[in-house]
């Protein structure tokens, strides 16, 4: 019995050491986390830039200890063929070993996004500690480093207010998404296209570097989301702004919730109706080898500012507004679609879903489904519903008062 | 009746000695005897009776201290005062025909018992009784007077509760027995006495609801307590540990309170009560694991208190034996599963600190200990001076001074207080003990060694046995019906059923069939 113990004994404590999947045990202060990484194209040689975005803690968070008035990150950049190569390299840089598990932003800069970004997603899935779930933005208009170097005021983690920034703009405003490397991964290994979010750096990038930029009630510099660049074949070809990066999301069933303003019978957009529920369904048709993409889009909302002075209590007015939203709606999806075929350009996963739902037309088509995408009509139907006026009913004017 | 030889045996074994001698006719002789046996002490008094025509006379003898003096005065005033006894009977007073007045007067005092060998005698002496030696006779009156000095029945001071009734056991055996006698006024409840110890011959008392306690339980724990050979027990606590079945298992296997409300309630599950008299605690057993995170209060709040109560309780259990190793562990090994923000908060705070996380651990936890030791054993107006340097050096001191993090100091006082939550206060121990293994391990492999103790403490707690009945009856084995007090407490009527796990025997005579008759594990 006792030997038999023994024996048991030492065979769990054999197999705990010889199964130790995570056994290197690392101090947190022994710990460099990088917050974010930038990507750049280097002008005449092989190869990246990559930049880190490393989080001080000792000036980030708040502490017992005395405020420290050093940045809340650094950043650190580094040049090699291999992303993992310059992040080793990049030891001889910092004091910590660079840790990534909280990772939670990757920038690409334009240049690098125009040359193609099919190859750079490889270690966020080999690596056990990059996350799959990493935001990636597209620098528009500059490189990556200059974005990761800004401060921005509110958050102090930068990588972590850009993240949050693209979070909350998809919610209320529906011209972006929250891309992530596992989506964009998926794009690049299916049929058709994708996109990726833009941010834009507005003011003194120079300034904004500065902590000083953060001292004063407008920052010098600063960045915003600004539209989704479209990805063919894993190369940046253009940019959706505006209305039609809007009309995408709704295409691709991903808004959450938005604001539309629509023409009352007097004044021209001047009523603001806040979508709180859409939902898209797409189908995908052959017809003599062209495609018809059937799109129903189901939207509700609700009046949330009227400066014409509209009674609500009477059932034509509604209705007159629900056709308005639904028209308004419809020509930001035909914008969207037009903006995307003139490019040839299929970031709507339509190829996707005629594959899926008609395998062997797709086999008729797929060969050249770039061009054929291009020629594909529309067939839109938009049902809109105005669910709520607000707390009031009628203008607090009443007709016969106005002159 | 096999309960009775049962203790004449052990008595026996008890005195240690085949033969006694019998008590001499000559009343000096006796006395000289006793005296002598008994290193001529101080204590030992000896009090002449004559009667008038000197025809005869006793002695009384008693040990001064362990007597209720008011009951032997008493006694003595009635039973040996022979001038009384003149008007009636002048000269046919012989010595027999006033032992057996005496004897006869001894029955309005209450227990007593005649003495046949010098070894009862002494004994007796021993356990306070007043022996009446009579000039001419082979025997003695033993009258059970003991008394003597004794604490007060007062509030119970380790088992403190808000709802419920504010007795507590003393240091009497008598005294908790009829504690519980008050609440279970049921002849069933069957009480036996015997005696361990070869030096201090200490008397204890096995309580029992006949018909509720399995019987073969029963016999087995009978058997164990007269195996034990020792010269000495002064506290149920030896005992414990003596009959204990699971000697190098961490986990307790015997329950201890000095709550009567508690005693009575396990006795009415079918288990069984060791008085040992001289200690406030008395011993249940069969125990199970639950039953250490049970209070009797559970049952006096209603039911949905005590069930949130209870699983708080099971909640500060895993705190406090996971606490600081989770701590570590996400810290050294799992830096990922830490949300960013409190990573980055964690790592600010730990920026400066000299030490690896596991020696902060400890630095605090040994802090901790000290501190509660210190406080315990000191007397109480110094104790509270220990706690509040104890605050100081647990607090913002540690951190300031740049040895310790103040998430540590978080982590090590809610493990400390959740510890404190276990009601049974030996229970609270072995987890503490458990928590420095489980840190260590965690320290050296992570969450992994946190799952590889865990899955070995399993096993082990299901290995467990007490008297018979597996440690974490019943849920494991799984008993679905026993459910109803386990993690929650159900309404009281629906909890009509006896648990089966300690097999109560199916048919009791008598008044519980109240009870019974809703067991359907009766038929």
């Amino acid at each position: 019995m006792r030997t038999k113990l023994l024996g048991l004994l030492a065979l769990y404590l054999g197999v705990s050491v010889l199964l130790t999947g995570c056994w290197n045990s690392r101090e947190l202060n022994d710990l460099a986390i990088v917050s974010g990484i930038g990507m750049d194209k280097l002008d005449d040689e092989e190869g990246y830039r990559v930049t880190f975005q490393i989080i001080n803690p000792s000036s980030s968070a708040p502490t017992t200890g005395a405020a420290s008035n050093r940045p809340p990150v650094m950043v650190v950049t580094e040049k090699d063929t291999t992303v993992f190569g310059a992040l080793r390299k990049a030891s001889r840089r910092t004091t910590r070993q660079l840790f990534f598990a909280h990772t939670q932003l990757l920038i690409i800069g334009e240049p690098l996004a125009r040359s193609g970004v099919d190859h750079i997603f490889d270690i966020f899935e080999r690596s056990h500690e990059l996350r799959l779930n990493t935001t990636v933005l597209i620098a528009k208009n500059s490189d990556a480093s200059s974005v990761l170097k800004l401060l921005t005021a509110l958050e102090s983690l930068p990588s972590t207010g850009l993240v949050k920034k693209t979070q909350n703009t998809a919610r209320v405003w529906g011209e972006n998404r929250k891309i992530g490397v596992f989506e964009i991964i998926n794009g690049i290994t299916s049929e058709g296209d994708f996109t990726i979010n833009g941010i834009q750096i507005i003011g003194n990038a120079e300034e904004g570097m500065k902590k000083s930029s953060l001292e004063q009630t407008e920052p010098l510099a600063g960045s915003y989301m600004s539209g989704l660049g479209v990805f063919k074949k894993g190369k940046l070809i253009s940019w959706l702004n505006g209305p039609e990066s809007r009309g995408t999301q709704w295409l691709l069933n991903k808004l959450e919730e938005t604001n539309v303003n629509i023409d009352a019978s007097d004044r021209k957009e001047d009523i603001s109706v806040n979508i709180f529920y859409s939902k898209t369904a797409v189908k995908v048709d052959l017809r003599e080898g062209k495609p018809v993409f059937h799109i129903h889009i189901r939207e509700e909302g609700s009046i949330n500012e009227a400066d014409s002075f509209v009674d609500f209590s009477k059932e034509e007015e509604l209705g007159k507004l629900k056709k308005e939203l639904a028209e308004q709606t419809a020509s930001e999806v035909k914008m969207a679609l037009k903006a995307a075929q003139e490019k040839k350009a299929d970031i709507f996963n339509f190829g996707n879903e005629l594959k899926r739902t008609h395998p062997e037309l797709w086999k008729t088509v797929n060969k050249e489904w770039d061009s054929v995408f291009a020629e594909g009509e529309l067939d839109l139907q938009v049902d809109a519903y105005i669910r709520g006026t607000g707390m009031r009913l009628k203008p607090y004017i009443p007709a016969e008062k106005r002159e | 009746m096999p309960k009775q030889t049962k203790e004449s045996k052990t008595a026996e074994m008890a005195n240690g000695k085949e033969q006694s001698p019998p008590i001499f006719e000559n009343i000096e002789e006796n006395l000289n005897q006793i005296q002598s046996k008994l290193g001529n002490s101080p204590d030992l008094i000896i009090r002449y009776y004559e009667s008038l025509d000197h025809a005869n006379y006793a002695a009384a003898v008693y040990i001064n201290g362990l007597i209720d003096m008011e009951r032997v005065e008493d006694y003595i005033t009635h039973a040996l005062s022979f001038d009384s006894l003149q008007e009636k009977a002048e000269s046919a007073a012989t010595a027999l025909e006033r032992f057996s007045f005496a004897k006869g007067k001894a029955l309005s005092i209450g227990k007593e018992k005649i003495v046949e060998d010098q070894n009862s005698l002494l004994e007796g002496l021993l356990s306070g009784d007043t022996m009446i030696l009579f000039q001419g006779l082979t025997k003695a009156i033993s009258v059970s007077t003991s008394g003597g000095e004794g604490r007060a029945v007062t509030e119970a001071t380790t088992q403190v509760n808000i709802r419920g009734p504010k007795d507590s056991f003393t240091e009497s055996l008598s005294t908790n027995l009829s504690l519980v006698r008050k609440r279970i006024k049921n002849p069933n409840l069957w009480i036996e006495t015997l005696t361990i110890g070869a030096v201090t011959k200490t008397d204890v008392s096995i309580v029992h609801i006949h018909g509720l306690a399995n019987e073969a339980m029963l016999q087995e724990f009978r058997k164990k307590l007269s195996e034990i050979h020792v010269d000495s027990i002064l506290e149920s606590g030896y005992i414990e540990q003596l009959i204990e079945e699971n000697k190098y298992s961490p986990f307790p296997t015997i329950f201890n309170t000095e709550r009567p409300d508690s005693v009575a309630g396990n006795l009415l599950e079918g288990r069984i009560a060791l008085f040992v008299d001289g200690t406030p605690f008395v011993l249940i057993t069969p125990a199970t694991f639950f039953m250490f995170f049970h209070t009797v209060e559970d049952y006096y709040q209603r039911y949905d208190v005590s069930s949130l109560i209870r699983l708080l309780r099971f909640m500060c259990l895993i705190v406090s034996l996971f606490g600081p190793a989770i701590f570590v562990a996400a810290l050294n090994f799992h830096q990922e599963m830490i949300p960013t923000p409190l990573l980055i908060n964690l790592a600010s705070q730990r920026e400066g600190v000299p030490f690896p996380v596991v020696i902060e651990v400890l630095l605090l936890e040994v802090t901790f200990e000290i501190i509660r030791e210190a406080g315990i054993r000191m007397p109480s107006p110094i104790g509270q001076t220990v706690s509040i340097i104890g605050g100081l050096v647990l607090g913002q001191a540690a951190v300031q001074a740049g040895i310790v993090s103040p998430a540590m100091v978080i982590v090590v006082s809610l493990t400390g207080i959740s510890s404190f939550a276990t009601p049974a206060f030996n229970m609270a121990l072995s987890i503490r003990l458990l928590r420095f293994v489980i840190t260590f391990v965690s320290a050296y492999m992570g969450l992994y060694g946190i799952a590889i103790v865990g899955l070995i403490l399993i096993a082990h707690l299901c290995s467990l046995r007490s008297l018979g009945v597996p440690y974490m009856s019943p849920v494991a084995p799984f008993a679905a019906g026993d459910q109803k007090d386990i993690f929650l407490r159900a309404p009281l009527h629906f909890m009509k059923i006896r648990r089966r796990l300690l097999n109560p025997k199916s048919s009791v005579p008598g008044t519980t069939t109240q009870i019974r008759k809703d067991n359907p594990h009766e038929n």
